[in-house]
């Protein structure tokens, strides 16, 4: 089972995105900002970070920075708010780039589509 | 003649009682004493007699030595002089000059004469001196001047008036005034019936009359008309003074500062084409009879403007217009454009300057050109013959900056006199100064365009600016947007998805409804922040406290402040007294400071708003960690267009300033010396004595 760490500041959202991938049959790890997603990422694997870009302490594109120089791979989606932070060049070393939506099924598709590949490299 | 009769019967009398008279008594007495002495003796009455005889004699002998009364040439030499005295003058027959038998009396009588013939004469001789004198004066005069009798007919002319209108004293004499005049001016005709109907015993003054010689010369005039009484009789007197050169002095003058002064005027540039030619055709013949104006457009030469009559009739109609109102002014000219058949022809003209006529080449050669006889100067075509319709005219470059403009064409239609050399000169001057005008207006025109266009471009820059500011806004609350929307709609699903299931939980869809609850009002917050900046800026003022505007500021600007890991520290105090204000101008205000704030201070960086208050005012200090304002800046930042952003237009401390302005209150900035800017605004407290000096100043 993929496991999924989402990383988002507003309760509400994170709580829904939880449920909603849970029910679609992921292992879902929940963090508020990216400070909390960093510890939890040195604790755990994670085949999947689903990430805000705007959150206190430390932003999206701080952790996405962190991540990507990390010795593990892990695919990052950046899922947000603004459609305008595809012009900030550090989300192009995203994996994915999504804009929020009550509708999950592109986010779904989405993760579904990067845990294939990874599978693929894997082998 | 009275003289004479009194003279001849005082002679009469004398004779009578110094001849007569005193022998008739002296006979009387010697008769009586004949008749009445009888002893008297026939001898010594002899004697008597002899005696009476010889002392009659003895008289008569004397009186007829003395006035040889007796004699018949005396007679007649008396009655000639008797004569010459009726003919109140005196010189004497040489036949009683030199009569010898002429008595003393006689004589005396001569003498007397010769003296009262000598004494007139000589009183001739002074009337005579005095008369040419006068004359003389008369006839030096600089005014000309015409005595009129009763019917209108010339009874007198100076040597002047004859000068000034070419003619021949004599010729005029005993004829009308039309026999002098080319067309004898209303107002002329007007004044003179005036005085003849005896309506005004007073003289008639009339000013800058427009008169024209038979041979077309045109003068203008200040004019007197008088009545002069003559025996039973009565005169006219006219006095013409000559005022043509200081009025066409003057009118050129007026003509050109009137110009200068259209210049700015947003009557247009036809009025200033009009102005031109008015001042070419001086208004009233003094200049040319008609004149047109031709402009370099592009690469054709187009009519633009005419000023002339269209007939002779109205030729003479504006001839007699002229000074016509009674107003002080000297010069009165027609500042309505004449829309006639001239006009219509000259802007009817439109030709390429690479076509060859005498007007294309004025332009290209920039150089006049005097045509005498149009019909048969080969450089003349004929669509340029029939254009104007005459002998003679002259076509004048417009020259500025080295550069022909246009030209300006002028003729003499209806009085028909030839193109003075004088009058060319002047078209020249009016043509030079008419480009320099012209040009100038041109410029001016395009100046005031392009500054018409910067004012749209600065206020669709402003209007960006301001969109800009909302877009930056929206993009910061975007996110808090889509955020409730995207949770609003995922639990919605939820809600759906639970109830299509088999096991409905209503716990989990209370809590999801809860939650969509919650979003929702968090939503309609959100919107009411954004229409309380996005409002149009209308002043409402009302009693608002800063400390909730600076609270609600912060509010909105939170997550901006998160984002870029910026702490603010607000010391509000929480005693400030409310003041007047227009609350969304206020947060507009205080959005913007916090905005540059933002932008000035990096990541980790704060901001510290406090508030305070003394008797008269409140204090806001906007003071952020940044990099402070350069001291060069210090000064002008508050001027509009000022920014040191990369994508900013410069606006917004400008914006603010004005706001500030318009609550009378005063905003300044300065760098802490710790580092970072702080800005500073006063806003005053409505008091009593702030509402008087309110009021003063609106007074």
């Amino acid at each position: 089972m993929a496991r999924i760490l989402i990383v988002e500041d507003e309760e509400n959202l994170r709580e829904l995105y939880a449920e909603e991938l849970a029910e679609s049959g992921y292992e879902v790890e929940k963090a508020h900002n990216g400070k909390d997603a960093l510890n939890l990422i040195n604790k755990k694997d994670f085949d999947i970070v689903l990430m805000d870009i705007r959150m206190p302490e430390m932003d999206g594109i701080e952790t996405l920075g962190k991540i990507i120089t990390m010795e593990k791979k892990i695919p990052v989606i950046i899922y947000t708010a603004y459609s305008n932070y595809k012009s900030n060049f550090m989300t192009w070393t995203a994996d994915a780039y999504l804009t929020k939506s009550s509708n999950l099924d592109e986010l779904k598709a989405k993760i579904e589509e990067l845990l294939a590949a990874k599978k693929s490299q894997g082998r | 003649m009275e003289k004479g009769k009194i003279i001849w019967s005082r002679n009469l009398l004398y004779w009578a009682w110094k001849i007569f008279i005193p022998n008739l008594i002296l006979a009387i007495y010697i008769l009586s004493i004949i008749c009445f002495r009888e002893d008297v003796s026939g001898s010594s009455c002899l004697l008597i007699i002899i005696g009476m005889l010889v002392y009659f004699f003895v008289r008569l002998y004397f009186y007829y030595y003395k006035i040889g009364f007796f004699l018949w040439n005396n007679v007649q030499n008396l009655r000639e002089v008797i004569n010459e005295f009726k003919k109140g003058r005196f010189t004497v027959n040489e036949t009683i000059n030199n009569s010898v038998n002429i008595s003393p009396v006689l004589q005396d009588l001569l003498g007397i004469g010769k003296q009262f013939d000598l004494l007139l004469s000589s009183q001739d001789a002074e009337l005579k001196k005095f008369h040419e004198i006068y004359s003389n004066i008369i006839n030096s005069m600089n005014s000309s001047f015409i005595v009129l009798d009763r019917e209108e007919k010339i009874v007198y002319a100076n040597e002047g008036f004859c000068k000034k209108f070419h003619v021949d004293q004599e010729r005029i004499i005993g004829k009308s005034l039309n026999s002098v005049f080319y067309f004898v001016n209303t107002r002329l005709k007007m004044g003179i019936s005036q005085i003849l109907q005896g309506n005004s015993k007073e003289d008639v003054i009339l000013k800058n009359v427009h008169l024209m010689s038979i041979h077309r010369k045109s003068i203008i005039s200040d004019i007197k008309i008088s009545y002069m009484k003559v025996g039973d009789d009565f005169q006219i007197i006219v006095i013409i003074d000559d005022i043509t050169d200081r009025f066409s002095k003057d009118y050129h003058a007026s003509i050109l500062s009137h110009l200068s002064e259209t210049l700015g005027d947003e009557t247009g540039i036809e009025t200033t084409y009009y102005n031109i030619l008015v001042g070419v055709t001086s208004g009233s013949g003094l200049g040319f009879n008609r004149a047109m104006l031709f402009m370099v457009e592009d690469d054709s030469l187009k009519g633009k403007m005419a000023v002339g009559p269209d007939s002779f009739d109205e030729a003479i109609e504006i001839w007699n217009s002229l000074g016509s109102s009674d107003s002080d002014l000297l010069i009165q000219y027609p500042m309505e454009i004449k829309r006639g058949e001239l006009l219509r022809r000259v802007l009817d003209y439109n030709v390429k300057l690479s076509e060859e006529n005498i007007f294309t080449n004025a332009v290209k050669n920039k150089e006049r050109c005097h045509i005498k006889n149009a019909w048969n100067d080969p450089r003349v075509d004929d669509t340029i013959r029939h254009f104007l319709e005459v002998d003679e005219f002259i076509v004048m470059p417009m020259v500025s900056s080295g550069k022909a403009i246009g030209i300006i064409v002028a003729d003499n239609k209806y009085n028909m006199t030839s193109i003075s050399q004088q009058s060319i000169e002047l078209l020249a001057i009016f043509a030079y100064q008419a480009a320099f005008l012209v040009e100038n207006y041109l410029n001016l025109i395009s100046v005031k365009r392009e500054m018409k266009r910067l004012e749209e471009r600065q206020e669709a820059i402003v209007e960006s600016e301001k969109m800009a500011a909302v877009g930056r806004i929206a993009s910061h609350i975007a996110h808090e947007i889509r955020n409730p929307l995207v949770t609003m709609g995922g639990y919605a699903k939820r809600i759906l998805k639970n109830i299509e299931g088999d096991e409905v939980d209503l716990g989990k869809i209370e809590k999801s409804a809860d939650i969509i609850l919650k979003e929702s009002e968090r939503l309609e917050k959100i919107l009411s922040n954004v229409m309380d900046f996005t409002k149009p800026a209308k002043y409402i003022k009302e009693f608002h406290n800063i400390n909730i505007i600076i609270k609600d500021t912060h509010r909105l600007l939170k997550n901006l402040l998160l984002e870029k890991n910026i702490q603010v520290e607000l010391n509000l105090d929480e005693n400030l007294p409310e003041v007047q204000c227009d609350f969304n101008q206020m947060k507009q205000v205080l959005l913007n400071l916090f905005q540059n704030a933002i932008d000035a201070t990096p990541s980790g960086g704060n901001i510290t708003v406090s508030t305070d208050f003394d008797e008269k005012n409140i204090y806001i200090k906007v003071a952020d960690s940044g990099t402070g304002i350069q001291a060069e800046d210090v000064e002008v930042i508050f001027e509009p267009f000022f920014t040191t952003k990369i994508t900013g237009v410069g606006l917004g401390l400008a914006n603010v300033k004005k706001i500030i302005k318009d609550h009378r209150g005063k905003i300044w900035a300065k760098n802490k010396d710790e580092g970072g800017a702080e800005f500073s605004i006063r806003l005053p407290i409505p008091s009593l004595e702030n509402k008087i000096n309110e009021a003063k100043e609106v007074f």
